[in-house]
């Protein structure tokens, strides 16, 4: 992930290397240029002083210099020289600058003409020249340099300064529970941010009141919906009574009121189950006694399906939301009641080494292992249309599925005996691992 | 019996006034929770049967009021909100009874003569479950018209268990009747007691639900 910090002060740094070079060349090649005017003054100068002190009439002994050379002619004949030249006049009899190599090494001439045809010739080394230019100059530069780093470590922390709006803002945005919904509270926000907040001020708004319409269809609904179901059942009751004899439909209409009140409820339990809709209600709770009152009561319609119901197991605490869990032991032995088609269904709770197990098992057909992740699908069927399918709108295992994840629990379905049964089983964490 | 039903919704009342009307009960009907603290307060009912969602308070207001001002008419909430939470509030503010919408005509009537029963003391007292009859006024219990003695533990089991018979009560919720809070409590007590209670009673009466608790069959 690439961090805008880095990156801003990673470009402003090379940005600000780029200028501070580009800065220092322009200014080598003018103090070059100012140092070789002056250097070359100070050569004419000197040529100026030679001609105007040195009364030269006859050929004199060479005087030592270091660094600097002159001779003087006169109509050819050498009168007066530095020492360690060569013979001859070590550059071009022309008034003015030049470069001449000798002595081993390269020089910076001046020649200036005199009366009757005498040459004052002085020269300086221009390597010395350089040094000498160049130390000025590097003098000038260098700093720049050497405080590049120091430059680096303040735009770093100036960088991290300016940021700072940007890091207030995402710290924020991540402290926010995962339900929590309400503005970003940012007062008096940097104009770069401002649209981000705003929008996402608008977004959360959006949500929230698109959540809250969901909340409350899910709830109004329950309303809105059971108490005519109810009219229909306490008519439907008095009608029965009405009528001589059975009446073929009055069976239909029980059944098909009987599917109606079921799809009712599972469509609000699927609702309800909803983690985005519904913060559960966690609390430490005891999830052998709560398979123990949820067989009891549902244990006579197993005895009507002609179905028998156990309990194994032994104190199992784990923090959860009793009502959904209730939900979910019901909608597991309610497929069980359904589809088992008759002999035992068995349902164990108890610790295991990282948590709490809740097996349910029944002597039914099973399900096919190519089928086991379609049940989950809401209004998934297993073997839907097939002989003795049982009415359900297949909606109770998605059910199950979204309790087990609000729970951070697991389910696995899977064969109670070899080739024979359905075994649910799920895994909840322990106490202390939520 | 009269009944005063508090519900809101039409269809559902003119139902329930006729159905209970058929069981035998006098039932008046309001719509809102002011006329029911009214016509509570005019006159005298056995029951009231209170919907939860009324148009003017909420039903819970209704039975906190009644309570407020003593009186203590058996209520029988019915809600269409089915939470569980729903529940224990109303039963906590005195509330005798729960049911949630859509419930069964006879599910209602029975809760109802439950209440009755309760109501008219003497001639109720009697539960029979095939050759068993227990009399709970005079704390006697028969077996195809023999007396049989039963010490007074395993006379408050045989009690609960054929009031419920037909449902299977849980060990923990058998023990809680058994036994007051605090009280020790053997793990096996209670299958001491069940197993001296059969030994009198006939084959097969009392049922173990494994696991799960005991049952008596209907």
């Amino acid at each position: 992930m690439t961090s805008i910090r880095s990156s801003l002060v990673a470009m402003l740094v090379a940005a600000f290397t780029l200028v501070s070079f580009l800065t220092a060349l322009l200014g080598y090649r003018a103090s070059m240029e100012k140092a070789d005017e002056l250097l070359d003054a100070q050569l004419h100068y000197a040529a100026t002083i030679l001609r105007a002190t040195v009364p030269v009439t006859a050929e004199r002994s060479p005087v030592p210099t270091e660094g600097l050379a002159f001779q003087v002619w006169r109509d050819g004949a050498l009168l007066l020289r530095s020492e360690g030249l060569e013979p001859g006049p070590f550059t071009a009899l022309e008034p003015g600058y030049a470069y001449a190599n000798f002595s081993g090494f390269r020089w910076r001439t001046l020649a200036m003409p005199a009366v009757d045809d005498t040459w004052f010739l002085v020269a300086e080394r221009a390597d010395l020249r350089y040094t000498l230019a160049e130390r000025v100059v590097m003098e000038s530069v260098l700093p720049l340099l050497t405080w590049l780093p120091v430059a680096a470590i303040a735009i770093w922390v100036l960088v991290g300064w300016g940021l700072k709006p940007l890091r207030v803002l995402s710290e924020q945005i991540n402290r926010k529970a995962s339900d929590d919904l309400s503005p970003l509270d940012f007062p008096d926000p940097p104009g770069e941010l401002a649209p981000v907040i705003a929008s996402t001020n608008a977004l959360l708004a959006r949500l929230s009141s698109a959540l809250q319409r969901e909340k409350h269809f899910a709830s109004h609904a329950a309303h809105e919906l059971r108490t005519p179901i109810s009219g229909l059942k306490v008519h439907l009751h008095n009608l029965a009574g009405d009528l001589e004899g059975e009446h073929p439909s009055l069976g239909h209409i029980r059944a098909d009121l009987d599917r109606m009140q079921h799809l009712v409820e599972q469509v609000l339990d699927l609702a309800r189950t909803q983690p985005e809709l519904m913060p559960a209600r966690f609390a430490r709770l005891d999830l052998h006694a709560l398979a123990e009152r949820v067989t009891a009561a549902l244990w006579p319609d197993f005895v009507e399906a002609g179905l028998s119901l156990s309990l194994t197991g032994e104190r199992a605490p784990i923090r959860g939301d009793e009502g959904m869990l209730e939900t979910l032991l019901r909608n597991l032995l309610d497929n069980a009641r359904k589809y088992a088609g008759g002999g035992e269904v068995e349902v164990s709770v108890g610790p295991t080494t990282d948590g709490v197990q809740l097996r349910v098992t029944d002597q039914g057909p099973g399900i096919a292992a190519a089928d086991r992740q379609r049940v989950f699908q809401r209004f998934y069927r297993a073997g839907a249309g097939g002989a003795g399918s049982a009415s359900g709108a297949g909606l109770g295992l998605a059910i199950v599925l979204q309790i087990v994840q609000l729970h951070g629990a697991r389910i696995e379905l899977g064969e109670a005996a070899p080739g024979r049964g359905l075994s649910v089983m799920v895994e909840f964490p322990g106490e202390g691992a939520q | 019996m009269r009944i005063l039903l508090v519900e809101d919704d039409l269809s559902l009342a003119c139902g329930l006034v006729s159905a209970l009307g058929r069981e035998g009960f006098v039932v008046n009907h309001v719509t809102r929770g002011n006329d029911a603290l009214a016509a509570t307060r005019a006159e005298p009912h056995d029951i009231v049967v209170l919907d939860l969602g009324l148009p003017d308070m909420d039903g819970l207001e209704v039975l906190g009021a009644l309570r407020d001002r003593g009186d203590h008419t058996p209520v029988l909430l019915l809600t269409a909100r089915g939470e569980a939470g729903d529940k224990v509030v109303g039963l906590d503010r005195g509330a005798d009874d729960y049911l949630a919408k859509p419930f069964d005509m006879t599910e209602l009537a029975a809760r109802l003569r439950v209440f009755a029963r309760r109501l008219s003391t003497a001639a109720s007292s009697q539960v029979v479950v095939g050759p068993v009859v227990l009399d709970s006024a005079a704390h006697a219990v028969t077996v195809d018209g023999e007396s049989l003695s039963l010490p007074r533990r395993e006379y408050m089991l045989l009690k609960a268990l054929m009031e419920s018979a037909g449902k299977v009560l849980t060990r923990s919720a058998l023990e809680n009747r058994l036994y007051s809070w605090g009280e020790e409590v053997a793990s096996n007590a209670l299958e001491v007691h069940i197993h001296h209670l059969r030994r009198k009673l006939p084959e097969g009466f009392i049922r173990t639900v494994r696991g799960i608790g005991y049952s008596i069959a209907p």
